[in-house]
């Protein structure tokens, strides 16, 4: 059976979209699929930092969409998690390298090597966003509860469907204390304004900071609560659609919390 | 904190940020969408004065075209002084004016 590929994009930059890639591979990978997340942020890779695999780079995305080198040489073995591989970008290329025809002969030859391939798509609406989606079957698009990043969000929201493509939502970095307080927008005027299918919510949460500081990967940490809403993210990418979207201010509203707050601990 | 308990105080009611941030946004959304370009405009205005000047006698020089903005509708507003209305029943020699 062929694979299928799945553009992470955002519009905006520093909205946690490579964060999200990483971790939805690594979680996507501990379901037993085999996994390849392919950083298209030429000239500007990070990917590789955040997984902790930036030192065992030899080929990257472009030398294998050139014909340069074999699928299996370009893709880099996580070895915490089985069936994860990195496909890193090129540092001294910039996006113009690569055509839409190079990503879509690329797309193929990925298809056939791994289940699931997840692209990180670069910030922006040039030639690195059109490279990033001309071989996806799916989009997931990130977008944290800020003005700049859901105006972009909807713009990208737009070009996708121009392909063809329906986009799924995570909404990223939500702080529950802000949205509590009115301070922040919530995820359901989120979902309001930008009206698609959403896919998952994420908190912000301080272990982000530190695995990506680390290199190591967030699903793993039990305790991270951004690593377990995207390992429900993820399976529900596979199609375990039942998994419910764990509203995060009900979840901060625990027995503890509730106590905490009532007795002046702890802002509501 | 403060703040917030002086507009109780004082009844004065600012919607909370959240909720401005989502007008805001609802607003530049609609903005975005509506964004025309300046040719379109140009030959939309021509169109309009090619129309108008069938009926009336118009200062082509200073006629203005412009898309305003009200709380949630966009407007297409055109300002020009009429100098005289045309003598003749429209619809007769149409191709003619």
């Amino acid at each position: 059976m062929e694979g299928k590929i799945i553009v992470i994009t955002s519009g905006k930059g520093g909205v946690g979209k490579t964060t999200a890639t990483a971790a939805l591979g690594a979680a996507i990978a501990l379901e037993g699929k085999r996994v390849a997340v392919v950083d298209m942020d030429i000239g500007l890779r990070n990917l590789d930092v955040v997984m902790g695999l930036e030192n065992r780079i030899v080929f990257n995305v472009v030398d294998l969409a050139k014909g340069r080198c074999k699928v299996k040489q370009a893709s880099i073995k996580d070895r915490r998690i089985e069936n994860l591989f990195l496909i890193p970008a090129s540092q001294s290329d910039n996006k113009n390298t690569l055509s839409t025809d190079d990503m879509i002969r690329l797309c193929k030859k990925l298809r056939e090597e791994f289940d699931i391939v997840l692209i990180d798509c670069p910030a922006g609406i040039e030639q690195g966003f059109e490279n990033s989606v001309i071989g996806a079957d799916e989009a997931v698009v990130v977008c944290t509860p800020e003005v700049s990043a859901v105006r972009d969000a909807d713009r990208i929201i737009g070009l996708l469907y121009a392909r063809s493509i329906t986009p799924k939502l995570v909404v990223n970095r939500i702080v529950p204390r802000l949205v509590a307080s009115g301070d922040m927008l919530s995820h359901k005027d989120v979902v309001d304004v930008l009206s698609i299918e959403l896919i998952g919510l994420v908190c912000m949460d301080d272990f982000v900071i530190t695995s990506t500081n680390t290199g190591t990967p967030i699903v793993l940490d039990r305790e991270s609560r951004a690593g377990q809403a995207f390992r429900r993210i993820a399976m529900r990418l596979l199609g375990n659609t039942e998994i419910p979207i764990v509203d995060p201010l009900e979840d901060s509203k625990g027995f503890w919390n509730r106590i905490s707050s009532k007795i002046g601990l702890r802002k509501a | 904190m403060l703040n917030n308990f002086f507009s109780k105080i004082f009844g004065e009611k600012e919607p909370p940020p959240g909720e401005v941030a989502k007008k805001r946004l609802q607003f530049a959304l609609v903005y975005d969408k509506l964004e025309v370009s300046d040719e379109m405009l140009q030959n939309l205005q021509n169109d309009i004065v090619d129309v108008l000047s069938k009926y009336f006698e118009i200062d082509r020089a200073s006629l203005r075209l412009d898309i305003t903005r009200q709380d949630d509708l966009s407007a297409l507003v055109l300002n020009t002084p009429i100098i005289a209305a045309k003598k003749r029943r429209p619809g007769k020699n149409r191709d003619s004016g």
